[in-house]
């Protein structure tokens, strides 16, 4: 798959990951896993991506004696996530005149 | 592995970086195993779950940008006392040049090897405009009525339109060559600037 297209995808899910609530990296990996595999290496870059850009939060919380960091989605993130689900209606309309006209045939 | 030996492994790999970045890549690491470990999975499992850390090292190193990890190989370890800013300042009308002459030589490298490809393309372009022309000429003298002259021009364009395929599969194979191999020498050069300490 196109690097520049998977990169956006990946940024997607891991946002659609906290959408209900803010989580922790291991709990993103699990939600993910029947969507996507994710490796740690990826996901850490991802969230540093979407720190910086400012489409989510993180907070260092102690669980069970050690810390934990929780990501939490702002408001440009949950923006982001509806540009996803308009701009991929058009996608999608793209791929139906695509792959329709294989079926027409 | 266990996890402090995985993660010991990890630093030892990153001598380089800015300790601060690889306290927060460990301690993100570290947070992942704790996590797999209280879902119920064994501590060697987990840390083998987290990835190789050979792997991961690569990865850190790829993402990680190369001006920082100059600035960081170059930053001194203690202050500079004044007598050694003072030879570097005089020491100037001999190491400036000597920079400069560092960064030329890498720049007409990169000159050396993007005008083999420019060249590369040249004479597929040439070659491309070389059977055209050829085919031109061929149908002006056919309609003159020189039909000999004619077959044989279209003989010449043939093979060179033939022959520009070819080389058009072979630029485009250089071309990317290059590019992929450009790439590695980045990750290489990065790679000089991660000290690799002496494993244990």
């Amino acid at each position: 798959m196109d690097i520049q297209l998977k990169r956006g995808l990946l940024d997607v899910c891991v946002l659609a990951a906290i959408r209900n609530g803010e989580s922790y990296g291991y709990k993103i990996i699990k939600d993910l896993k029947p969507c996507i595999e994710l490796s740690e290496s990826t996901l850490y870059t991802i969230l540093k991506r979407l720190e910086s850009s400012g489409a989510l939060t993180v907070r260092t919380a102690e669980h069970e004696g050690r810390l934990r960091k929780y990501y939490r989605i702002t408001e440009s993130g949950i923006n982001r996530l509806d540009e996803f689900r308009n701009e991929w209606k058009e996608i999608i309309s793209i791929y139906n005149f695509v792959c329709g006209e294989d079926e027409n045939e | 592995m266990n996890k402090t030996e995985f993660l010991e492994k990890i630093r030892s790999g990153l001598g380089g970086i800015p300790q601060k970045d690889i306290d927060e890549r460990l301690a993100f690491y570290s947070e992942m195993i704790d996590d797999r470990i209280e879902d119920g999975i064994a501590e060697e499992e987990a840390v083998a779950q987290t990835g190789s850390a050979d792997e991961i090292i690569a990865q850190i190193v790829s993402d990680y940008p190369l001006n920082k990890l100059v600035k960081e190989k170059i930053r001194p370890e203690r202050r500079l006392r004044a007598w050694e800013i003072a030879l570097i300042v005089l020491g100037f009308p001999l190491w400036l040049p000597l920079l400069i002459t560092g960064f030329a030589v890498v720049f007409s490298v990169y000159v050396c090897i993007l005008a083999v490809i420019v060249s590369l393309w040249a004479v597929f372009v040439s070659l491309a405009a070389g059977s055209l022309a050829a085919f031109a000429a061929a149908v002006i003298f056919f309609i003159r009525g020189f039909t000999l002259q004619a077959l044989a021009l279209l003989g010449a364009g043939l093979f060179l339109a033939g022959f520009s395929v070819l080389f058009f599969i072979i630029c485009r194979a250089a071309t990317k060559g290059i590019f992929r191999l450009s790439g590695r020498a980045v990750f290489a050069l990065k790679s000089r600037f991660i000290r690799k300490e002496a494993s244990k």
